[in-house]
């Protein structure tokens, strides 16, 4: 390849400044040093070497308080404008390691509820930038509103059913919740982020420190992809937290999600570009027919086409939903419904491309494709347990609803 | 719909067998494999969850199912001389692959290189005299390979049509009554120190592309001179190992060749279909069983407070998903009834264009709806989709390969363009 990744997965290289620049270059650097050049050891090795490849991004380059203020010890990306830079962020983690990208995304989401500007929630941040700017990992976990069970009616968010719930005791809050499941983490998070209904059913977002043991956690899942994440299960019983960590204000949930949406996003986008530069040697280094370079034969060719177009399209797109974000006086904030909505389109549209990519390469690289030596297959575990994470229930139907709410003025689905 | 038997099957195709065999088969799975296949994954290099259930798949101890081939003078069933070989392989495939399609292929692989020398009009009797006591008369689970693949070349090997077998680096030389092998061959299924017996396709004349010079040869796994190799970790497929396998001046039996010049390629072509119709029941298998946790999971979780069946756009989507199922299997059958239609006045030779053509062109729809039906329903899951408790992430990771294998999408779709379109150089 004689070209770089940035010349052909392009993207509005003015929305990112100089200093995003320099951090972008420096998590390349990263991933190349410390897990694409060493992928066959990082693949023997994963548990240890994907603490300490977290620790060496979080601590030592100091992602972990990337987007807090920079009067709390943060870098200060917690404006707007430093959303393309975010985004560009992500996807130079989930080039390396989708794990590793989840678990930054969700980090970067529960500071975007709580310390992006305008709605900076200074007792908050008071709180958790000492923690998040001292010198120890932390895991932050988010639990969404997801499906219900039946003969069990809940409070809606959209349609989702809200499983915590969250009533005033004493001079704070108690929250309730059984068996739910987070994005992320929940069997190693320190810190939950939770989308609970009041006693209005009205949707609001409380932070429970991740020691209390009022929570009950269920057994490490095992799943499609992400397994280092450690996830589980987790009921709240009762759990008390002080009154400054309920978040109650009008489309927070929304903002949830919308930097879900384009945070994820960004890591599937750098998982793909990575696919892309593994299906790239294979199919310079394979023959077809005899002695025809794969890439030369014009079948196989329109198949890489697939690979290289959707991702680039994606990249695209997410970067014109971080544009979108980074205008919040053009557009709207990241919670209004309006840019909730695109936020959801293009999040869904991003997951299912890069899918794609991944499952139209696989069909070039066959059985290498499919064993763990390539690391592809990982890959394609990962995206699709982001995938079906970001769906929540039911596959496409709640974004389906929500463009149809925001685009046709629905008011009754 | 009272059960997922009632997705479509031509009836009238259904062999007198078909009751019995999947009765059997359903207990056997439901029994052995369903409540342990969640532990499978790993499992996968030593085996000792999926061994025992082998046995009581394949060996006399069980059901025996692995001589079902040969013919009942030598110990067998006769289904390799049966009106419904190909209809009733479907289903083994389908019943099997509902529990477990690495177990599925494993097991079924077994008879592919069996099939060059126990199907009429094709049957080698002193071949299958040989080797019907290592699977008729043993409690084991005994599995054959066949040794396809090479490093360098891909599915070329697969597409003898085009290459004429000139790519072919495995050779076999006479030497007075004895073949004698050497090359390299890569990921065969039953490999990694499984198969008992290995069929090797390989050349008598290294670069030619005179079919005469192709040549299928037995090969026991104990021969000296072959080695295997470990089996490789892959996305899924637990059940079915994988591996190298290097033959360095390997001696067998000059008789141990399937057929002979010229019949051997005839005969190789002819186990393509039977991989084809193995790999379209996998897959039906597995989307019955999807259907059967889709069908518990959308009546007892909400959306909107509704059971997720009752959300019309859900709706729509499951609808799709039962829908393709339906269709993938009546597509099933029908490419199987293609296969058993290979003696009759108005069907096609198994190696002719009409069958092999047409049955890749089925095989890449089915697995194409599969791959996507799998990853819907993942979807439809949300949150749960991923998680291995549910088995539907499971058979998501296990059929990928099924789409890939066998000269995987892109074969299938040149050989259909060549039979459609009478394209003359692809």
């Amino acid at each position: 390849m004689n070209k770089t990744l940035d010349e052909l997965f392009v993207y509005p290289k003015e929305l990112v400044d100089e200093e995003s620049k320099r951090v972008i270059h420096l998590v390349r650097q990263w991933a190349d040093k410390e897990i694409i050049s060493k992928r066959q050891e990082y693949r023997e090795n994963y548990e240890k070497l994907f603490i300490e490849t977290r620790k060496s991004l979080n601590l030592t380059i100091g992602l972990q308080r990337l987007t807090l203020p920079e009067e709390s010890g943060g870098f200060g990306w917690n404006n707007p404008a430093s959303t393309p830079g975010i985004v560009s962020v992500l996807t130079e983690i989930g080039r390396a390691d989708a794990a590793i990208g989840v678990i930054s995304a969700v980090k970067c989401v529960v500071f975007a509820a709580t310390t992006l500007l305008p709605h900076l929630d200074k007792d908050v941040c008071d709180v958790l930038a000492p923690i998040y700017c001292a010198d120890e990992l932390k895991t932050p976990s988010l639990i969404l509103p997801g499906m219900g069970t039946v003969g069990e009616e809940t409070p809606l968010f959209l349609g989702r059913s809200i499983l915590a719930t969250v009533e005033p005791d004493g001079d704070g809050y108690a929250v309730n919740g059984k068996n739910m499941r987070p994005l992320n983490s929940g069997a190693v998070a320190d810190l939950f982020c939770v989308v609970c209904a009041d006693k209005l059913g009205r949707p609001c977002v409380a932070l429970v420190p991740g020691d209390d043991r009022n929570i009950v956690r269920g057994r490490t899942l095992l799943e499609t992809g992400l397994n280092a994440s450690a996830n589980c299960d987790v009921s709240f019983n009762n759990v008390r937290i002080p009154k400054s960590y309920l978040i109650s204000r009008d489309g927070v949930v929304e903002q949830i999600y919308t930097w879900l949406n384009l945070l994820l996003g960004g890591v599937s986008v750098g998982v793909g570009m990575n696919f892309f530069e593994i299906v790239t040697e294979w199919s310079e280094t394979r023959t077809i027919k005899g002695g025809t370079m794969m890439k030369e034969n014009p079948l196989c060719a329109s198949v890489l086409a697939d690979v290289a177009d959707e991702t680039f399209t994606a990249r695209l797109l997410l970067y014109n939903l971080a544009h979108i974000m980074s205008k919040p006086d053009d557009w709207g904030y990241s919670g209004s419904q309006r840019v909730y909505t695109f936020s959801q389109i293009i999040g869904s549209q991003v997951q299912q491309k890069i899918m794609r990519a991944i499952n139209r390469g696989l069909e070039l690289m066959g059985s290498a494709g499919y064993s763990r030596e390539w690391h592809v297959e990982k890959h394609w575990r990962d995206i699709k347990t982001i995938q079906s994470y970001l769906c929540g229930v039911g596959a496409e139907a709640p974004v389906k609803m929500d463009t149809a709410r925001f685009f046709f003025d629905c008011k009754e689905i | 719909m009272k059960n997922f038997d009632e997705f479509s099957k031509p009836e009238e195709y259904i062999s007198p067998m078909d009751k019995h065999l999947r009765s059997a088969l359903r207990n056997w799975a439901e029994k052995e494999v369903m409540p342990l296949r969640r532990k499978y994954d790993e499992d996968w290099k030593e085996h000792h969850l999926i061994e025992p259930a082998f046995d009581k798949l394949m060996g006399n101890k069980g059901l025996g199912i692995q001589k079902a081939l040969f013919p009942p003078e030598l110990g067998g069933w006769g289904i390799g001389q049966s009106d419904y070989a190909f209809t009733v392989a479907c289903a083994l495939a389908e019943e099997v692959g509902r529990a477990d399609t690495g177990m599925a292929v494993a097991f079924m692989v077994t008879y592919w290189p069996l099939t060059t020398i126990l199907v009429d009009p094709h049957v080698n009797w002193r071949l299958a005299r040989e080797f019907a006591p290592m699977f008729c008369e043993t409690e084991k689970a005994v599995f054959a390979a066949n040794a396809m693949t090479e490093p360098q070349g891909g599915a070329d090997i697969e597409n003898l049509e085009i290459t004429g077998g000139k790519t072919i680096r495995t050779t076999a030389r006479l030497d007075g009554d004895e073949w004698v092998i050497n090359g390299h061959k890569l990921w065969p299924t039953n490999t990694g120190g499984v198969a008992k017996l290995f069929i090797v396709p390989c050349t008598t004349k290294p670069g030619s592309t005179d079919i005469n010079d192709f040549a299928l040869i037995f090969v026991p796994a104990d021969a000296k001179g072959v080695t295997q190799g470990g089996p490789y970790e892959k996305a899924g497929m637990a059940a079915d190992k994988n591996g190298d396998i290097w033959f360095e001046d390997v001696r067998v039996p000059s008789w141990y060749r399937a057929q002979g010049p010229g019949k051997d390629a005839e005969v190789f072509r002819e186990i393509i279909p039977w991989g084809l119709i193995g790999s379209m029941g996998f897959l039906c298998g597995a989307m019955l069983n999807l259907y059967e946790i889709l069908y518990d999971f959308v009546s007892t979780k909400t959306y909107k407070n509704k059971p997720l069946k009752e959300d019309d756009c859900v709706a729509g989507i499951i609808g799709r998903i039962a829908g393709d199922i339906d269709i993938c299997r009546i597509l099933a059958y029908e490419s199987a009834r293609m296969g058993d239609r290979r003696n009759k006045p108005y069907g096609y030779p198994l190696h002719s264009d009409e069958v092999v053509s047409k049955m890749r062109n089925l095989k890449d729809f089915v697995s194409d709806r599969a791959v996507d039906v799998f990853g819907k329903a993942m979807d439809v899951l949300g949150t749960y989709g991923a998680d291995r408790e549910y088995d539907i992430e499971k058979h998501w990771r296990d059929i990928k390969i099924i789409q890939l294998w066998m000269g995987g999408k892109q074969l299938c779709q040149m050989e259909a363009a060549r039979y459609f379109f009478n394209c003359k150089t692809l």
